[in-house]
């Protein structure tokens, strides 16, 4: 059976039949398989009483059917081992060699001629079928190449099916050696050869000099490892090298010309992921950039505000009127609370951002988690008459409470802020037995969201276009945020009858048998 | 310095903060509290062990000693109520002193009145921890001996371990009791972590003991850290 780690899902590389290095029966084997089918004719031939001359003919068919599998020197030794064996052992007087007359000699002369002159043939033949077959595989080889590196989606996945195509195709180990940002070379982790120091020595020196070394095309067959630049565009990227042969190989003009191609498609693919790397960081830049300033924009107005009331209010709290220092204390007091929303939001938002948020996952009462981001909330939900709708079965939740807490409380003073004064708010919780998820809304009877801003409104920084003065746009994402961090959802529609509606959705589990003592 | 006028209650406020330290001084002194202050954890401890206060604010976020080392010295010797202060974010410390014997705590920033009332029932505590036969409060009355409990004078009936959870609450009353606290409590140091226990049980007191049992006003939520029988509601 086959295993899938799945972390680590390679790309499969494509199929490719077999290998570029020709497969030709070993020379030793021709020469055995060619005489043990003439010495078999042969044995055949003593116990037979036919004229010698049909024996002439059978060893020509046996040396041409030969000729489609064996090469051009072993059935010039079929041709010579038969004329002697047929001489020696058929032609009477048997077991020796006779004088032929001149009709058997001329019957030999044109059975050499026409056994030499097919096996010829069929060996040429067989080697433009041969080139047909490997022009064919470089072909496909290169077709599945550029496929596999256009589906890449990174760098790394591309180079990965590269080198394993390589490894398939040309029978042996390769490695990648690309320079980074830092001038110095660096091994691609997907490579399956490793270096030795002679090779990373003379992979350094391809780099630098930009000629493909290693071994000259064509060259003896050798174990020694190849080297092959990846140029673009006048520079270098890298070096591609090939090693951990089987056994010694020489590459034809053609191979090395595909190796090339290949050197090429992996440079293109290496330069344009770059390319691509480099537009997404100046992307990122560019939206860190915009976040920063509205961030800036609006933290400086939302923190100046409550600032600037507490000290106008201190400087003023000197006064001898009573009932006019009773009002700025209420001042100060409203001020403080929407800094410590302020400062309470931004605090959230940073834990949300610093990917360290794990939410801590215990039995809750959605009840309990109501009344304290009722609590929480305070004063600001004042105005807002508030009906809570819990059905009597509703069950325990999973869910961190800290968290939970914030997200309802954020729900609360978002609607607080956007809907006006006597607006009532409504809060529901139980379980969606169809769906299996528990659930807990928050709707208000306000203006409601439009629907353009829908989609956007748990993106940070994300106001209503006619949204009032006291928010920075962050309450909505800490909301979003926080129910992700808890495995849970947050969505927004329109009540029937006007307003919006904040449905929260998490998991439903039980919890095992409470005794009842 | 150290003649403390007798029926000033003395207080310890043991903060780093200098401003935190002068304001609280003013919101206590006005109180008629007598103040004493520490803005090292060390100066802190040599200050309680001199004066002996009647009860003590402690800042969780020291220089030199953690909070909960604080505490924990002070606890070796004194048994005066602790008030711990703590910013947001600061949940684990905070329940970790309150497991380590604070006895209430309050999170930056917190207003005066939630202060003093605070101290108030910390202090009216130490006077009532003789355990009487009878505590009333509000609609309550909870006979300690015969395991009664009568609201507005009609008889509760409550099971043996509901009895249990709600004597734990009336006899450390309008003390925080952390969730560790109650489980060990009654259902011993083996079932610290079955939350889903203790909210089960507070589920079905407050169905009985509650007038509206979804906005409890007697058996309050402390959000994350466990649940408070406040005596006196506003």
């Amino acid at each position: 059976m086959f295993s899938f780690t799945p972390s680590l899902t390679l790309p499969t590389p494509p199929p490719v039949s077999r290998s570029l290095i020709s497969h030709r029966l070993a020379v030793s084997r021709e020469y055995l398989e060619v005489a043990t089918v003439i010495a078999a004719i042969t044995l055949v031939a003593w116990f037979t009483p036919l004229d010698y001359r049909v024996f002439g003919d059978i060893y020509l068919a046996a040396v041409i059917a030969l000729s489609l599998r064996v090469g051009r020197w072993p059935i010039l030794f079929a041709t010579v081992f038969s004329v002697l064996a047929w001489n020696f052992a058929i032609v009477p007087p048997r077991l020796s060699f006779s004088q032929l007359d001149l009709k058997d000699g001329v019957f030999l002369g044109t059975y050499f001629f026409t056994a030499l002159l097919a096996g010829q043939l069929t060996s040429r033949l067989r080697a433009q079928e041969r080139r047909e077959r490997q022009r064919e595989q470089r072909a496909t080889a290169l077709f599945h190449l550029s496929r596999a590196l256009n589906a890449a989606e990174t760098l790394d996945e591309g180079v990965a099916t590269a080198l394993r195509l390589a490894d398939t195709l040309f029978e042996c180990r390769s490695s990648l050696l690309l320079s980074g940002e830092t001038p110095a070379l660096a091994v691609h982790a997907a490579s399956s050869l490793s270096l030795t120091r002679d090779d990373l020595a003379a992979a350094e020196q391809v780099y630098r000099s930009t000629v493909p070394r290693g071994r000259p095309a064509a060259s003896k067959p050798s174990l020694a490892s190849l080297h092959v630049p990846l140029h673009h565009r006048g520079h270098t990227l890298g070096v591609l090298t090939l090693g951990g042969w089987r056994r010694p190989v020489s590459l034809a003009a053609e191979d090395r010309e595909l190796l090339e191609t290949f050197a090429a498609q992996i440079s293109l693919h290496v330069e344009r992921e770059r390319l691509r790397a480099v537009s997404e960081h100046e992307k990122l830049l560019a939206e860190s950039d915009r976040l920063q300033r509205t961030l800036l924009d609006s933290v400086s107005h939302e923190l100046k505000t409550p600032l600037a009331v507490l000290r106008t209010a201190a400087e003023n709290l000197t006064t001898d009127d009573p009932s006019r220092r009773q009002s700025l204390a209420a001042e100060v007091r409203t001020a403080t609370a929407r800094l410590t929303r302020v400062v309470g939001n931004l605090l959230n938002q940073s834990r949300l951002e610093a990917g360290g948020l794990i939410a801590k996952l215990d039995w809750c009462d959605v009840r309990d988690v109501i009344v304290a981001a009722r609590r929480d909330v305070g004063d600001a939900l004042a105005p807002h008459p508030i009906t809570i709708a819990i059905a009597e079965d509703t069950p325990l939740c999973q869910a961190d409470f800290a968290l939970l807490e914030q997200v309802v409380a954020n729900l609360l003073v978002n609607a607080a802020l956007h809907t006006p004064p006597g607006t009532p708010v409504s809060i529901s919780a139980g379980v969606d037995r169809i769906a299996e998820r528990f659930f807990l809304t928050v709707a208000d009877r306000g203006p409601g969201l439009p629907a353009e801003l829908r989609d956007e409104a748990f993106h940070k920084f994300r106001r209503g276009a006619g949204a009032r003065p006291g928010g920075l746009g962050l309450g909505l994402s800490i909301v979003h945020g926080f129910m992700r961090a808890q495995g849970g959802s947050v969505q927004v529609s329109s009540q029937p009858g006007g307003g919006a509606c904040f449905t929260l959705h998490l998991p439903y589990l039980t919890h095992d048998h409470v005794p009842h003592e | 310095m150290t003649t403390a006028r007798p029926g000033k209650p003395t207080l310890l406020v043991i903060d780093d903060e200098v401003q935190i330290r002068r304001l609280l001084r003013f919101t206590l002194e006005d109180a008629g509290y007598l103040v004493r202050e520490a803005d090292t954890g060390h100066h802190g401890l040599v200050e309680a062990a001199h004066h002996h206060p009647d009860a003590v604010l402690l800042d969780l976020g020291l220089p030199d000693l953690h909070g909960t080392e604080v505490l924990k010295r002070l606890r070796e010797w004194s048994s005066a109520p602790v008030l711990v202060l703590s910013v947001l974010g600061e949940e684990e410390n905070k329940i970790a002193a309150l497991d380590a014997g604070a006895d209430d705590y309050l999170t930056k920033p917190f207003g005066g009145g939630e202060l003093l009332a605070r101290l108030r029932a910390l202090l009216r505590r130490i006077k009532v921890d003789e355990p009487a036969a009878i505590a009333r409060f509000g609609p309550f009355e909870v006979h300690l001996v015969d395991r009664k409990v009568l609201k507005n004078g009609a008889f509760v009936k409550l099971t043996a371990k509901e009895y249990a959870l709600f004597h734990l609450f009336v006899t450390h009353r309008d003390k925080v009791l952390t969730h560790s606290q109650i489980l060990g409590e009654l259902w011993g140091p083996e079932s610290l972590s079955q939350t889903h226990y203790l909210r089960i049980f507070m589920m079905r007191l407050r169905r009985k003991l509650e007038d509206e049992p979804d906005t409890p006003r007697y058996l309050q939520t402390e959000s994350t850290v466990g649940y408070r029988l406040v005596t006196d509601p506003r």
